[in-house]
């Protein structure tokens, strides 16, 4: 904090200070973030993942923010934008299909390095380290030349990479498909999707697993059966890790489930108490502090149905189900102070809306803004 | 016979001769494949409506060598092209969708039941005679009901050879190319034999501009080879054909231009096809009054697509067989009730079949009944014709249930009619109009893709209403013609993937609709002198493509992604003694490459400009052609740059 006030005073402002973008209520937040970056994925193979910003000073919402600091890299943010996270004074950008987890400046958005991975998937921190999960790295012995492994159907990596030289510094195996993590109390959560892997012989089918790796020896301690097809991870200061689940898409929901970090082991479905099955399924989440919310829709299998989405959360063994009436085809969330930010993704080729509600009262939509193609993914500085 | 059409048949006479003699306008008029070797030429066989473009393959001094560059001149088309010798081209024609362009050769429909895409990359130049395209409804006696069924056709017509001889053509140009090809041509009595051979390859090697820098577009090489044999027979009052057609190739993707990550490559995606069919059909005319015309196709293609992972760290891992079998089988009927008034009935059925190692595949059989009617009223200088096409398709899929696999089945059904009416008041003017309804059928990827499909999907319907206008006049030595072609076109029911709950599973609905209005320009005009010879072309379309999907969402009103407003194209030759030069220029005006028309999708407009120089000796012809004269960078789709200045120099042989 006193490092943030530091900042604030600080007699120079920063080089994107003149940028501008569209005006934006933000009376209701306390501004005790900076800023809140929206990645915007793009579309595959069309390199126009961008970044935009809802700057809280000012309540502007800059759009494409890395190309205008970044006039000199020609090619832009890249192709599919895929995690978005803070350390410190850095924003770490993963760009799947450019093979680059992008290191930003969170002052200004300037370039400060660009890490080739394979195919990176997400990304979490220590004070050492950042973990990048990646699709294709069995393909890789990454810095030398590329060695094989298995290139029918391939395990993923988790790579690591060391803060300070924004080099990489090794890797290590995982399931399938590996895509969100999160790290807590020197573990590292790994959700395998097996995506690719459920299309492919020989067994043409998902991944269920978690791989929880020891950050100190890097390696695998535990592998954890969950549910098919797993996505995102999220660690609470409790040491509960909950995990969520795409389904099959035809007979398996999609879902969220919780195990502690003590006994991994004991994995549970979240529901019951307060949500019907119904109103449990998961497209999206995000956390705020130790609460976890989730985006869902009861019609997740009829693919003829128009969609209703609805916000559940669960906070220890509170959960709650939020009337919210949302528009469009909602692809992320973010919840900032009892509002929550919807990324709309349209029809995810055409540029989407970031829109803000707020979580207590039904159709309660606060702004809309417009973002770029596909925004889906959030970090706050 | 009623007396009162005795004066008519008069007239008709008259104008019979007349076209004999106006050979520019006739030609086109017949068909070789219904071609009724006793009536040098009948009336029932004039259309009612004639193709909006043809061109003459033998007539084109810059000899382009694939099918997708003779369509790129068209007024109306747009050729959708990925760059490169391997790069997929696929032809759009009045903004309709390239699944509504039905690729015809020699009548019979080259069909692609997975994407309904026919790469015209893939089609040589060499054998055929001529090229057209059809925007309004085709409507001649003894054509398949498929053709009828087509929203908009592109024929091509194999060229029957006149009498025994060799053909050796050898073209070798920039990123490595060399495309020799041999055809041999032999008279047996009634019977011709027509063999060819042509082998194509490319490195696919050329410079393209990287954001602010310069690259070599890798992985973009092709090798192919076609092999084809023809027989053909006149018999007494009809004639009968088979062709044997094999290709082979095997291509590397290039892959979109993106940021990439030093060290990774951009792609080492491969391809390799092998295609085969046998075609046949027998035209006979029994008696002046009732003609048939039976064909039949068997088709056999083959792909393997491998993303190399071993060699590309960014490849997700496929490595997949795909292999598609096509029967047809169609009999064409036409009965002259009374000599203007004749009525056409054909019935298409066809099978096909597509099975592939891709992980839950589905394996869709489809079976096709296509049947149409036709009635023509056809005078010399006016022809009215109303068709009616029933088209009922027959699926069956793998689904997966609770508890396992069942097999199941689905019906789609379309009715499709068409009127066209053609009149000619004065020599110098013709006009035309066409009103049709027509309906493509889903694709095995729409429907049963594992990740996306909808086996719900109904039909996509084009409504389509033009007129055309001809001018033509000839003053001594000059000879000048414009055509103006307005349309309107509907496209509703438009198949369009969206996106499910999740990012990984898409979904195919009937939600899109797109309201087209265009004109197309075509003003000719020639000089002939003693040894010389100049004629200009030009052309120009203006096409509002409208997407009308969704009120009040960003993107109604808005023009749909890659179809300029305006377009255009000026083309010269001069000719003097056996020389040939040729100018050709083209415009793209600005495009966006999405629905949301805003400045981040704006594609700027493009020119290309080729030109060739030609001679001919008594056997001997030669030629160089420049293609991109002025080293201009574009890109026809985003992401996909073409090739910069470029050369190709030909040499033929007869003998």
């Amino acid at each position: 904090m006193l490092v943030f006030a530091a900042c604030q005073k600080d007699p120079v402002p920063s080089k994107d200070a003149t940028l501008d973008g569209v005006s934006v209520d933000v009376s209701m937040f306390s501004k005790s973030a900076r800023k809140l970056f929206v990645l915007n994925e793009g579309g595959m193979g069309s390199n126009n993942a961008t970044l935009d910003f809802l700057r809280f000073e000012d309540g502007k919402y800059i759009s494409s923010a890395f190309r205008k600091m970044n006039p000199e890299i020609g090619a832009g943010l890249g192709d599919v934008g895929n995690d978005i996270a803070v350390h410190g004074d850095e924003v770490w950008i993963v760009v799947n299909n450019s093979g680059i987890v992008e290191v930003i400046s969170a002052v200004d958005e300037t370039e400060i390095a660009a890490i080739p991975v394979p195919t990176p998937r997400s990304i979490a921190f220590d004070d050492k380290y950042a973990y990048v999960t990646s699709w294709a790295g069995a393909y890789v012995t990454y810095g030398t030349d590329y060695s094989v492994t298995d290139s029918k159907n391939p395990k993923g990596q988790v790579y690591r990479i060391n803060l300070g030289t924004k080099k990489i510094e090794g890797s290590v195996e995982v399931g399938y498909q590996p895509e969100g993590i999160a790290v807590y109390n020197g573990k590292l959560y790994v959700a395998n999707s097996g995506g690719i892997a459920s299309q492919l012989p020989p067994t043409y089918s998902y991944d269920n697993t978690v791989s929880i790796i020891d950050a100190a020896s890097f390696k695998v301690s535990q592998t954890v059966q969950v549910e098919v097809n797993l996505k995102n991870v999220h660690a609470t200061s409790g040491g509960t890790i909950y995990v969520t689940t795409l389904g099959n898409y035809w007979d398996i929901h999609s879902g969220l489930y919780a195990f502690p970090a003590a006994n991994p082991s004991q994995v549970a479905r979240v529901t019951g108490v307060g949500i019907k099955e119904e109103n449990s399924y998961v497209t999206a989440s995000c956390q705020e502090g130790d609460t976890i919310y989730c985006l869902g829709t009861a019609t997740e299998f009829d693919w003829s149905a128009p969609r209703e989405y609805y916000v559940w959360s669960v906070s220890g063994e509170r959960l709650s189900l939020y009337p919210l009436e949302l528009e469009g085809t909602p692809y992320g969330i973010s919840v900032l102070e009892e509002h929550i930010l919807v990324a709309d993704a349209g029809d995810y080729f055409n540029p989407g809306t970031l829109s803000c509600y707020s979580l207590d009262s039904k159709k309660d939509k606060r702004w809309s803004v417009s973002a770029g193609v596909c925004p889906g993914h959030f970090a706050l500085y | 016979m009623p007396g009162s059409l005795r004066p008519l048949l008069v007239r008709l006479g008259a104008c019979i001769s007349f076209l004999l003699f106006s050979a520019s306008w006739c030609a086109d008029a017949q068909e070789s494949d219904t071609l009724v070797a006793a009536q040098v030429f009948s009336v029932k066989a004039l259309p009612v409506i004639r193709p909006s473009e043809e061109v003459s393959l033998a007539a084109l001094s810059a000899a382009p060598s694939q099918v997708a560059d003779v369509l790129r001149r068209f007024t109306g088309v747009q050729v959708k092209d990925y760059g490169g010798a391997g790069g997929l081209k696929t032809v759009n024609v009045r903004s309709l969708g390239s699944e509504h362009v039905g690729i015809f050769l020699d009548g019979i429909q080259i069909d692609n039941a997975q994407n309904m895409q026919v790469d015209l990359g893939r089609f040589s130049v060499d054998g055929l005679e001529t090229v057209s395209l059809y925007s309004g409804q085709k409507s001649l006696r003894l054509q398949t009901a498929r053709e009828y069924a087509a929203g908009a056709a592109v024929h091509l017509r194999s060229a029957v050879p006149r009498h025994s001889g060799w053909r050796l053509r050898l073209r070798t140009g920039s990123f490595g190319t060399i495309n020799p090809s041999i055809r041999w041509d032999k008279a047996l009595g009634r019977h011709m034999l027509s063999t060819s051979a042509e082998y194509t390859g490319s490195n696919g090697r050329y410079k393209y501009p990287y954001f602010d820098t310069t690259l070599v577009r890798e992985n973009g090489d092709l090798r192919s080879l076609r092999l084809e044999t023809q027989l053909s027979s006149r018999v007494q009052g009809g004639q009968w054909r088979l062709h044997l057609y094999t290709y082979g190739s095997e291509r590397g993707f290039p892959g979109p231009v993106i940021r990439r990550a030093q060290g990774f490559p951009f792609s080492a995606e491969r391809q390799a096809d092998q295609d085969i069919f046998l075609q046949g059909s027998w035209t006979q005319d029994w008696g002046s009054r009732y003609a048939t015309a039976l064909r039949f196709k068997y088709a056999n293609n083959y792909t393997h697509y491998n993303t190399h992972p071993e060699k590309n760290p960014m490849a997700l891992p496929y490595d997949l067989h795909y292999r598609q079998h096509l029967a047809y089988l169609s009999l064409a009927q036409s009965y002259v009730l009374c000599d203007p008034w004749s009525v056409d009935v054909s019935a298409d059925y066809q099978w096909g079949r597509l099975d592939s190692d891709v992980g839950q595949f589905v394996r869709p059989r489809r079976s096709t009944l296509t049947a149409a009617a036709a009635s023509r009223l056809v005078w010399p200088s006016f022809r009215l014709a109303a068709h009616l096409v029933y088209q009922g398709a027959w699926d069956s899929f793998d689904q997966r249930q609770a508890g396992g696999w069942t097999r199941e089945n689905a019906f789609r059904r379309a009715w499709m009619p068409s009127v066209s009416v053609f009149y000619a008041p004065f020599r110098f003017l013709e006009a035309d109009a066409f009103v049709k309804r027509t309906y493509r059928l889903p694709s095995f990827n729409d429907l049963y893709y594992s990740l996306m499909g909808n086996a719900g999907l109904s039909p996509e319907q084009a409504f389509q209403a033009g007129m055309n206008l001809r001018l033509k006049g000839k003053a001594g030595r000059w000879d000048g013609s414009l055509h103006l072609s307005p349309y309107y076109n509907r496209v509703s029911d438009k198949i369009v993937a969206i996106p499910t709950s999740s990012q990984f599973r898409w979904t195919m609905l009937n939600i899109g609709l797109v309201d087209i209005s265009g004109l197309d320009i075509k003003a000719e005009g020639s000089y002939a002198r003693d040894l010389w010879k100049a004629a200009l072309a030009l052309r120009y379309s203006y096409q509002q493509a409208l997407d009308h999907s969704t009120p009040g969402s960003q993107t109604w009103g808005n023009q749909i992604p890659y179809i300029p407003l305006h377009s255009g194209s000026a083309c010269l030759q001069l000719d003097w003694k056996a020389w040939t030069l040729s100018w050709d220029t083209s415009l793209c005006g600005g495009r966006w490459s999405r629905s949301a028309n805003t400045a981040d999708y704006y594609l700027e407009p493009w020119s290309l400009t080729d030109a060739s120089l030609s001679r001919t000796w008594k056997r001997l012809r030669a030629g160089l052609h420049l293609r991109n004269v002025f080293n201009k960078a574009y890109q026809v789709v985003q992401g996909y740059p073409m090739p910069g200045a470029n050369w190709l120099l030909s040499l033929e042989y007869n003998w």
